[in-house]
């Protein structure tokens, strides 16, 4: 863990509870933009990332230091995600949030990218959510799948698996469509 | 030389380039002479291009003002993070107790638990022991009964192993022996 985050973190259970600013500042835009990555929806991002924070908050205390305060936050930011999306596909599972751009029609090869970039942008936002986690943690974040692991707290296994299942439903997807020709 | 199978099985890792030298190596040579798993592997590099490119909308400046503010607001009401009481505990002895005593104390903690525990073993009765009620209703066996257990005592000499064995259990239990 890196020692600004720990002095900072001891600092606050001293009682100087206003240095956790600190901590929010450092990492409000990447909490908010795994939140996004998972939603897909910058209200929901906004309210799940400070949610992250609160509930940081309010369990600095059992933070150990065993792993990195970074692994500790998005742990805390992919579970209400998951909670999130698992209470919104019970309420609407056929809800569709972002809005692509306009594409230009002025050639049928570009048309059919937009309709495979569609496709594909709709089978990833309806991908189960432990699916989707791994997915954005490995390809959009850059984690390993060890730290995958640790953050949705499977398995190096089940970690892999997800991620392999997550690209093989994408790639039959876009296997659905063929270029003209 | 690799087959489509495995080709197969092995291209996100590839894509990820997670695979040794050697193995990248043979699958990157059947992928040369295989347009079936080559289109595979196209399919899953567009996929993890589009998913890696997927772009998240920068919000304005003044978003993570009002960022800042909301979660202030809802933080107002929420106690202060507290360490664990052990930590607190720890603490108080680091305040209380002199550095270099710590290790004195931590061993004479450890020593006196030791002690007690073994205290407390010494004291206890044992349970291997047989009660005293057992040796009285030993005591009170006839002498009929003790000469036909001398003459189990005989016939085991003409037994095998396991068969004295269930005979010695039947006169434990009953005082008689299980003869059939």
């Amino acid at each position: 863990m890196s020692q600004p985050d720990f002095e900072v973190i001891q600092r606050v259970l001293a009682g100087e509870t206003a240095a956790f600013d600190r901590l929010v500042a450092q990492y409000q835009q990447e909490i908010y933009r795994l939140a996004f990555r998972m939603t897909r929806n910058a209200e929901d991002a906004k309210d799940l990332a400070q949610e992250t924070f609160i509930q940081a908050y309010r369990s600095l205390g059992t933070f150990r230091g065993h792993s990195r305060f970074y692994t500790w936050l998005y742990r805390i930011a992919m579970n209400l995600c998951l909670n999130h999306l698992k209470a919104s596909a019970r309420q609407d599972p056929t809800q569709v949030d972002e809005q692509l751009p306009d594409s230009r029609a002025d050639s049928l090869s570009v048309l059919l990218k937009d309709e495979r970039d569609r496709a594909l942008d709709e089978a990833i936002k309806t991908l189960p959510p432990q699916q989707k986690a791994t997915l954005t943690l490995r390809v959009q974040q850059g984690l390993g799948h060890k730290e995958i692991a640790e953050i949705l707290e499977c398995s190096e296994g089940t970690a892999k698996a997800n991620y392999f299942h997550a690209v093989r439903t994408l790639q039959r997807r876009l296997a659905a469509f063929r270029e003209p020709e | 030389m690799t087959d489509c199978e495995s080709a197969r099985e092995q291209l996100l890792a590839y894509h990820d380039g997670e695979l040794p030298a050697e193995q990248r190596q043979a699958v990157e040579t059947h992928l040369l002479s295989c347009p079936d798993c080559a289109r595979e592997a196209a399919l899953i590099g567009e996929v993890l291009d589009r998913v890696r490119t997927l772009s998240v909308p920068e919000p304005p400046p003044e978003f993570w003002e009002t960022f800042g503010r909301d979660l202030h607001r809802r933080m107002a009401d929420v106690p202060s993070p507290q360490p664990p009481w052990w930590v607190k505990a720890a603490e108080w002895i680091h305040g209380v107790v002199p550095p270099r005593a710590v290790p004195v104390l931590a061993t004479a903690t450890a020593v006196g638990l030791l002690l007690a525990i073994g205290l407390i073993r010494t004291h206890r009765a044992p349970h291997d022991a047989p009660p005293a009620e057992a040796l009285v209703i030993t005591e009170d066996m006839g002498i009929g009964q003790n000469l036909e257990i001398l003459e189990s005592f005989d016939l085991l000499q003409e037994m095998d192993v396991l068969e004295r064995l269930d005979v010695l259990r039947q006169l434990d239990r009953t005082g008689r022996p299980g003869l059939t």
